[in-house]
């Protein structure tokens, strides 16, 4: 891998160059809410530094939360339909987590390993990930349980480490590449080092290996009851989750003129699963909890290979009860 | 262990509880909901500051429900929540142990509702200075301000429902949003159909609401949705005399009558 | 080459409607482009997303045979936002249809059995598509049998197949109504199909068994089948969970790991064993 190096002072004059570019260019901003979320910028005065995770992943730009499958416009001989995917821009995503990084890696296998989305391609072949490590981590913090660090390069195109005055930058990809080539003359050679003393310092929570054989019989854990029980079956955790990628399929418009969308969805909501019959196969949140933390550590590893859970802590920040993941797959494989 | 516990074990011990729900310390500093179903589990029981969650919103489900002897460890919000909530008939068919602690530091167990009412009414709650200072700012606005303000609000919600999932008062089996027999509200998350959504709930919620903040609190996205029932308790206070989450008996200002209302329209 | 957008659904043009039963219609459905007629093959077994642009998709089986070609049928009851637009139709309306999706009964390793069809209500569309399938090439199976019921006589659907497959000498079939949904004229059967199965046994040997229903006539009429001898990779059934996408992405229809959209709709009862009850 390539590693460059950037004084810490030029990464305005980098951003600079990105924005220049002509690509949309989504980064960290501070909301008056005192959150930090990913939003479209246009100077790096508008990015946020100063924070531990952002209050959403950065999946929108690959799966936004509603997106327009195709238009259709019915006429006296028929009916027409267009797709969306000639419109998808260009898009860099400045400042997401290492741990976020990885998730695209499982989305993208998800995607398009199988069956592959036209629309995820298009949107992830026109990403550019530039990813920073964390200095800072709080107590929901856990990839380092799941197999990751806070300076983790899967599925990044770049990786940025702050070292003093210095930027350490490791080149992952061409598409990192061709980001720094934007303004080539901030870069100069440098020679691989270790981040460590760098990073933010993360207990591990769980031997990944252990809850990945234990998980295996977890399933009539009578755990799952307890771990369940504060569990509102709000969809907070789905839509903040950079791996969930469950979906509802939506028409706007009348029958003559309008969109079919696809808007994010939440194994959480009870309708999820509800039969037009009214029968439900998960008739409760205990069913339904244990569904997204199965899926998390047990049927992705199956299906995929890959526990789709990066530690993001996210779930744990945002749920109204502040269930935690990590304490429910200790508890239910205990 | 604390008066807390030791009056929680007491009564697991006699027999009056059979599920206790409170609050255990978590990560982050947080106090989060626990469940207690055993004498021997009371010492994860604290009651701190931090412990600001509406915990009366676990009352109406099921799995809860079937514990029969429910003990809840109320804040003052959850209190007015239990008065609000039997004033509409919703608790008559739990047998429940309300406990609260006083500002003197004193466990206080109340076994029926008429105490309840009687703590909430002396120990009233005013709007927090955060919310009065937030309302102030949004009534000097013109009303294209205030538009504004909340469509830019409104534009990150992203529907995940939490705001309805943590309300005591959000009870119906069957929300209008997932009636699609009309589509009285889109799926799809946009300003406009988040914009109807949210207004839609306060309007059911309006003299309902009992001032928790709860829906504000935990938002995903930090919108303070609480101050549009925040308001509108105001505005039906003013305009009603009734005052939410106060009165077992006293029903919903919007739809009870009274010979003396002012309007004309229903004589 | 591109992958193929699997949300552009193909137009389809309503050829014929046919009222099955109260609130139940079969639409024959025609490909408007005749490119897309061409290159369309499905197995039975699969299933599609049929569309009322506006309203959105509803999931249902293919319920004609792939044997008749030119043509797709559809079955369903008009319950909710997506179905009773359905039926709002008329003739020559365009629909959309994607598909087709799901695997399919291995119909050629039968070649030479008996076989044996248990299903209720709605969900003889599924398995109307296999009978059609192995009657049109009926010297390569043996016995078959077919147990169907439904709440009343009214709501038994396709009554003229009926009629045609009770007449048949090569077919046995047992039809029967709910308890309290016979009329004065009935001369079928009365009785839940779980107890019309129990008291009229169908022989295991040599033969494989189809189970497609409402969920509780899945669970009940499978282990009813595997106590009279059937093997239990023997018996096959169609589960149909919720679905969106029908290509095992929006996660709707999982049971456990499995996506009945993807792995399924048909299953062993092998197979159902190993997954959770969540269907």
């Amino acid at each position: 891998m390539e590693i460059k190096n950037i004084k810490l002072s030029q990464l305005p004059a980098f951003f600079d160059q990105l924005i220049k570019s002509g690509k949309v260019v989504i980064a960290p901003v501070m909301k008056k809410s005192g959150k930090v979320f990913f939003e479209r910028v246009q100077s790096y005065s508008q990015v946020a530094t100063d924070y531990i995770q952002t209050g959403f992943s950065a999946k929108s730009v690959v799966f936004p939360k509603v997106e327009v499958l195709f238009s259709f416009n019915k006429t006296d001989d028929g009916i027409d339909i267009k797709d969306s995917i000639t419109d998808i821009p260009e898009t860099i995503v400045w400042g997401l987590r290492p741990c976020d990084g990885s998730a695209f890696n499982y989305m993208t296998e998800f995607f398009l390993k199988e069956n592959p989305d036209v629309y995820y391609a298009a949107r992830k072949a026109k990403t550019t990930l530039i990813a920073i490590s964390c200095a800072k981590a709080d107590d929901a913090c856990f990839c380092t349980s799941v197999g990751l660090t806070p300076g983790s390069t899967e599925g990044s195109d770049l990786l940025l480490t702050t070292m003093g005055e210095d930027v350490y930058v490791e080149v992952i990809t061409e598409k990192g590449k061709a980001a720094i080539d934007l303004s080539a003359s901030l870069f100069s050679v440098n020679e691989e080092r270790s981040k460590e003393k760098y990073l933010a310092k993360i207990d591990t929570k769980f031997s990944l290996t252990e809850i990945k054989e234990r998980i295996k019989t977890a399933y009539d854990s009578a755990e799952w009851k307890n771990e369940s029980m504060g569990c509102f079956g709000c969809g907070a955790c789905a839509f903040s989750c950079p791996t969930c990628t469950c979906f509802d399929i939506q028409d706007e418009g009348t029958q003559n003129k309008g969109q079919r969308l696809r808007c994010w969805d939440a194994c959480g909501f009870g309708q999820f699963t509800k039969h037009a019959s009214g029968h439900n196969p998960k008739t409760n949140q205990t069913q339904r909890r244990r569904q997204r933390l199965m899926h998390k550590f047990q049927y992705s590893v199956e299906n995929l290979g890959i526990v789709s859970c990066v530690g993001c802590g996210r779930c744990i920040r945002v749920c109204p009860a502040h269930l935690n993941i990590f304490e429910n797959i200790l508890s239910v494989t205990q | 262990m604390t008066p807390l516990q030791n009056k929680v074990a007491e009564l697991f011990e006699n027999g009056t509880i059979s599920l206790m729900i409170g609050y255990k310390n978590a990560i982050n500093k947080l106090a989060v909901p626990c469940f207690i179903d055993h004498a021997t589990q009371v010492e994860q029981l604290i009651y701190t500051p931090e412990c600001k969650g509406n915990l009366s919103v676990y009352l109406h489900k099921a799995e809860i429900k079937q514990a029969k002897k429910i003990g809840i460890l109320a804040n003052i919000a959850t209190l007015r929540s239990l008065v609000q909530l039997t004033s509409e008939n919703q608790l008559s068919d739990i047998e429940k142990t309300v406990i609260t602690i006083n500002a003197q530091n004193e466990v206080l167990v109340f076994d029926n509702m008429e105490k309840v009412e009687e703590y909430v009414q002396a120990n009233f709650p005013e709007y927090t200075e955060e919310d009065k200072k937030l309302l102030e700012q949004l009534n000097s606005m013109t009303r294209a301000e205030r538009w504004q303000y909340w469509s830019e609000q409104f534009a990150a919600c992203v529907k995940c429902y939490a705001c309805r999932a943590v309300c005591p008062m959000c009870y119906c089996s069957s929300c209008t949003v997932e009636c699609n027999q009309p589509q009285w509200i889109k799926v799809s998350s946009e300003t406009t159909g988040n914009l109807e959504w949210h207004t839609m709930r306060a309007m059911h919620l309006a003299g309902r609401c009992i001032n928790c903040g709860e829906c504000g609190r935990i938002c995903p996205v930090g919108i303070p949705v609480h101050l549009l029932t925040a308001q509108m308790n105001l505005d039906i206070e003013k305009e009603f005399g009734s005052k939410t989450g106060f009165s077992c008996n006293s029903g919903y200002a919007l739809n009870t009558f009274k010979p003396e209302d002012k309007e004309q329209f229903i004589k | 080459m591109e992958p193929k957008n699997q949300y552009i659904p193909y137009k389809m043009r309503i050829a014929s409607i046919t009222e099955e039963a109260p609130l139940v219609q079969t639409y024959r459905l025609e490909f408007v482009d005749e490119k897309d007629a061409e290159q369309f093959t499905f197995r039975a077994g699969q299933f599609a997303e049929y569309g009322v642009f506006g309203e959105g998709e509803s999931t249902f089986c293919i319920a004609s045979s792939p044997t008749r070609e030119g043509y797709l049928e559809c079955t369903f009851r008009s319950t909710g936002r997506v179905t009773k637009a359905l039926a709002n139709c008329e003739l020559n309306d365009i629909i959309g249809l994607r598909g087709p999706f799901g695997n399919t009964f291995p119909i050629e390793e039968w070649y030479g059995k008996n076989i044996v069809f248990v299903t209720g209500g709605i969900a003889l569309p599924p398995l109307r598509c296999v009978i059609w399938n192995l009657l049109d090439q009926r010297e390569k199976f043996g016995d078959i049998t077919i147990y169907y019921g439904a709440r009343s006589v009214n709501d038994l659907v396709y009554k003229e197949e009926l009629e045609e497959w009770s007449s048949r000498s090569d077919v046995k079939l047992y039809v029967t109504v709910d308890p309290g949904g016979e009329t004065p004229e009935w001369k079928g059967l009365v009785g839940f199909v779980p107890t019309v199965l129990e008291q009229n046994p169908p022989k295991s040997d040599n033969a494989v068994a189809i189970v497609a229903g409402p969920p509780i006539l899945i669970k009940m009429g499978m282990p009813i089948l595997s106590k009279n001898g059937f093997d239990n990779a023997n018996i096959y059934t169609t589960l149909e969970n919720r679905m969106k996408c029908g290509v095992g992405k929006c996660g709707h229809c999982t049971v456990g790991k499995t996506y009945v959209c993807k792995d399924g709709p048909v299953f062993t009862y092998e197979e159902v064993l190993k997954m959770p009850a969540e269907y």
